[in-house]
């Protein structure tokens, strides 16, 4: 086992954000001794991969594990990149600078599509074959998993094997195969992992062919305790604070949420659990925020008794509680009451449509006297600040959805005020983030077409037209970088081409507006023969086949099929968490089924 | 009791920024010392505001890539643990190469860690010059009386006899690395970086070398 620190350390003086390169944070693990070397990749800079809490669950959980060593990788930024080819140096682990080519395992997260090239650039970086078929006994085995492994067909060309579903317990698994059938080569291991639960070979698996692949899950959270003392960054990251996953899956059922489908079904942590380990983790971590996180925290049924029980305890200590999603209604404001302690910053809500007839077709189940009615109290109880998320490009939508936008802002903002003493108008700030809907596999708009470029210009175009100026700051998505994630995310095998030409022309870090450059995109496409709007912007049939239709998230595809239908009727389907089955089929076919910790509100 | 005020018992705790860790910028210190107070169990007092936090302060900055033996921090207690305690506890939780290294009371009158201008020793490692170059390199900067430094089209001057209170020394180490040692005035007008100081004079005369590790070695606070 190398150790290229020396080599790597030399780089730093010239680089910018040394800290991204140098470990040595607290509760980072060395392990020399171990006989299975496990790369945790996540292809983006230090501080956006040191922020996602699913590396950090691995983390701990693979470190557990007898004799087995996770470390960590993350895609140096560019100058550092540029140094470490003039001078030769291969990516490595953090903790060990054991060079990525040396590890047993390669597990690279697939967290979003405009990540794809950061992955060529991780496995090129590390002088590890781009194409499996070029790999040989001595390479790692390349696993993907992550949010985009429900389609991973874009980057199959680059990865050996790709985990569909929740991690905990299929790492141990991986872990397993790889150590008794790495001896036999190559190939036995690929095999070997094929018979994985959750766990996909591209190699051995043709799409549309076979038995799909089903992904894995964890069926009770509380079985497997959140990590109490995961790695303190010296960076300032992205989400840098103890995060205390609450719940897993959401069932509200917003049919455009890739989320909300592929995590089915909702599973809550005790409210005893949820409270242990955050106390446990600041102990253990030092850190002054807690976030409680999960697609939907003020849904969980015991939020209530965990904000209570965490408000009193931490009551002078200079810490801080946060939710990173709120509900619209008076439950989601006197929860973030409960949780800023006084402490007043601003509050988040997504209707993500303007009328209520598109807010029916996706199933986003609030009306717009709830969203008033939500502002209004909140201003009562003295927040100033208002984010409002709303979507363009959805199926169905007209310009009066779009104007409807900006009427709706209109309301939000007259709301806040006649709830806000008019000395105090001044402090109001409102927000308005309006992105581009993308079309996402295993969702009831997996066969809808996606609004072409020019048509999400006009609409954004409309939007600010129609949005009230004063006191309202609108951003909205690039059309290009919207594109692209559809047509990356509804792609099959042939983009792969498309990914490799379009990192060969220097693409990377596509997720960073700066970055992004669509001409590179463009002329890899068209390199590669590709029709990318013929992806994007065609419309598809349920029963034709897709790309992705192999791998199965547990929920059936008639009850996509249905969900369909039912928006194009404008029909709103409840949430099963707190009310009647959807038959939505993934508690069956998973063996697994909706845990709550109590009674929910719906 | 020496220490204490009305925010609290003021307890000074010396700490060492090496190794890896010397790469980290004063705030990313700062902030990872803030954690360590918390873990340690400390009983910290806390600021009042919009944004509470924990109450420290700290020494004069080091700069990205420079390391330090003998830094400082301040942080108020509500209730007294005895020093010795306080930095046991802050060493079991400190990461190594941030490592708290001793802890003592402080009078709550006494002035600011950054107060005031103080002299500084540094520790310069270099390669690829021999001792005798780097001597005849820094003694005919020193002779010239100033070094002029161009940074985004502007000129900084520093008047060497004030900036450097003492001589530079050199030296030749146990593994045969030759090592500057350099007294730089530090204060709230910007100091001198003494790897700069350094590079310039080896490129002065022409000389080649490359600085591969400075270390703060001691303050000399007024």
């Amino acid at each position: 086992m190398s150790d290229v620190w020396q080599r790597t350390e030399r780089l730093l003086d010239g680089v910018e954000r040394p800290v991204r390169y140098i470990d040595r944070e607290w509760n980072s693990v060395v392990d020399r001794s171990a006989d299975v070397r496990f790369a945790l990749v996540y292809p983006d800079a230090y501080e956006v991969g040191q922020s996602n809490q699913a590396i950090g669950i691995l983390y701990e959980r693979l470190n557990a594990l007898e004799g087995v060593a996770a470390e960590r990788a993350f895609l140096p930024w560019k100058d550092m990149i540029s140094a470490m080819r003039r001078q030769g140096v291969q990516l490595s682990t953090l903790e060990s600078s054991t060079p990525l080519r040396e590890c047993d395992v390669v597990g690279i997260t697939l967290p979003y599509e405009l990540t794809y090239t950061n992955i060529l650039e991780v496995l090129d970086l590390a002088g590890i074959p781009l194409h499996a078929a070029d790999r040989g006994d001595r390479d790692p085995v390349v696993v993907a998993g992550g949010p985009c492994a429900f389609n991973p067909e874009p980057v199959s060309m680059f990865v050996d094997a790709v985990l569909l579903g929740d991690g905990e317990e299929a790492v141990a698994d991986i872990v397993e195969v790889i150590r008794v059938s790495r001896r036999s080569g190559r190939e036995a291991a690929l095999g070997a992992l094929a018979s994985v639960p959750g766990v996909y070979v591209p190699s051995l698996h043709q799409p549309g062919t076979g038995r799909p692949v089903r992904k894995r899950i964890l069926k009770d959270l509380d079985a497997v305790r959140a990590p109490v003392c995961p790695i303190v960054p010296f960076m300032d990251v992205i989400h840098d604070r103890v995060a205390v996953e609450v719940a897993r899956g959401c069932t509200r059922g917003c049919r455009f949420c890739h989320a909300g489908m592929v995590y089915r079904p909702v599973r809550e942590r005790s409210a005893d659990s949820v409270v242990r380990d955050v106390m446990a983790s600041l102990r253990c971590t030092g850190y002054e925020e807690v976030s409680l996180t999960s697609l939907s925290t003020t849904d969980h049924s015991a939020i209530e008794d965990v904000l209570r029980r965490l408000t009193r305890r931490l009551d002078g200590t200079a810490t801080s509680l946060s939710l990173p999603s709120l509900r619209v209604d008076a439950h989601g404001v006197d929860m973030a009451a409960l949780a800023s302690a006084g402490k007043k910053t601003g509050l988040t809500f997504a209707p993500e449509a303007g009328t209520q007839r598109l807010r029916d077709v996706i199933n986003k189940n609030i009306t717009e006297a709830d969203l008033l009615e939500t502002v209004h109290r909140a201003m009562s109880a003295g927040w100033r600040r208002v984010k409002l998320y709303f979507m363009v490009g959805l199926p169905t939508e007209t310009d009066e959805d779009v104007r409807a936008i900006g009427q709706l802002v209109d309301k939000v903002v007259a709301a806040a005020k006649e709830a806000t003493p008019k000395g105090e108008r001044g402090a109001l700030r409102f927000a308005v983030s309006v992105s581009t809907f993308v079309p996402k596999a295993h969702t009831p708009f997996q066969w809808e077409p996606q609004a072409t470029r020019e048509a999400i210009a006009e609409r954004q175009s409309l939007l600010r037209a129609s949005m009230p100026r004063k006191g309202v700051e609108l951003s909205w998505h690039d059309p290009e970088t919207s594109f692209l994630e559809g047509v990356l995310a509804r792609g099959g095998r042939e983009l792969g081409p498309v990914i490799e030409a379009a990192w060969r022309s220097g693409s990377l870090f596509d997720a960073w507006s700066d970055e992004f450059d669509y001409a590179r995109w463009e002329s890899a496409f068209a390199e590669a023969g590709v029709d990318a709007v013929a992806i994007a912007c065609a419309a598809r049939e349920p029963g034709s086949l897709l790309p992705w239709g192999h791998l199965s998230s547990g929920v059936d595809e008639a009850f996509l099929v249905s969900e369909r239908e039912r928006a194009l009727r404008a029909e709103v389907t409840p949430d099963c968490s707190g009310g009647p089955c959807s038959d939505c089929g993934v508690c069956p076919s998973l063996g697994a089924s909706v845990r709550t910790a109590g009674e929910r509100r719906v | 009791m020496s220490g204490v005020s009305s925010a609290g018992f003021r307890l000074r705790v010396t700490y060492a920024k090496s190794g890896r860790c010397r790469f980290l910028s004063h705030l990313e210190v700062t902030r990872a010392l803030e954690r360590t107070c918390r873990r340690a169990g400390l009983p910290y007092a806390v600021t009042q505001g919009f944004s509470p936090r924990i109450k420290m302060a700290f020494g004069p900055a080091l700069p990205v890539g420079t390391g330090g033996l003998c830094e400082a921090f301040d942080v108020w207690l509500t209730r007294y643990v005895p020093p010795a305690t306080a930095a046991e506890a802050l060493a079991r939780v400190s990461a190594p190469e941030l490592m708290a290294a001793g802890a003592a009371y402080v009078d709550g009158r006494e002035a600011s860690l950054t107060a005031g201008s103080s002299v500084a020793r540094y520790l310069v490692e270099t390669e690829e010059v021999d001792a005798r170059t780097l001597r005849e390199a820094l003694g005919a900067q020193v002779r010239t009386g100033e070094l002029r430094l161009e940074h985004q089209g502007k000129t900084k001057v520093f008047d060497l006899p004030r900036v450097l209170p003492k001589e530079p020394w050199v030296e030749v180490g146990e593994d045969g690395e030759v090592r500057a040692h350099l007294t730089v005035l530090i204060g709230p007008d910007g100091s001198l970086r003494p790897e700069t100081l350094v590079l310039a004079a080896l490129s002065s005369i022409g000389a080649p070398g490359i600085v591969t590790r400075v270390t703060r070695t001691e303050i000399l606070r007024p």
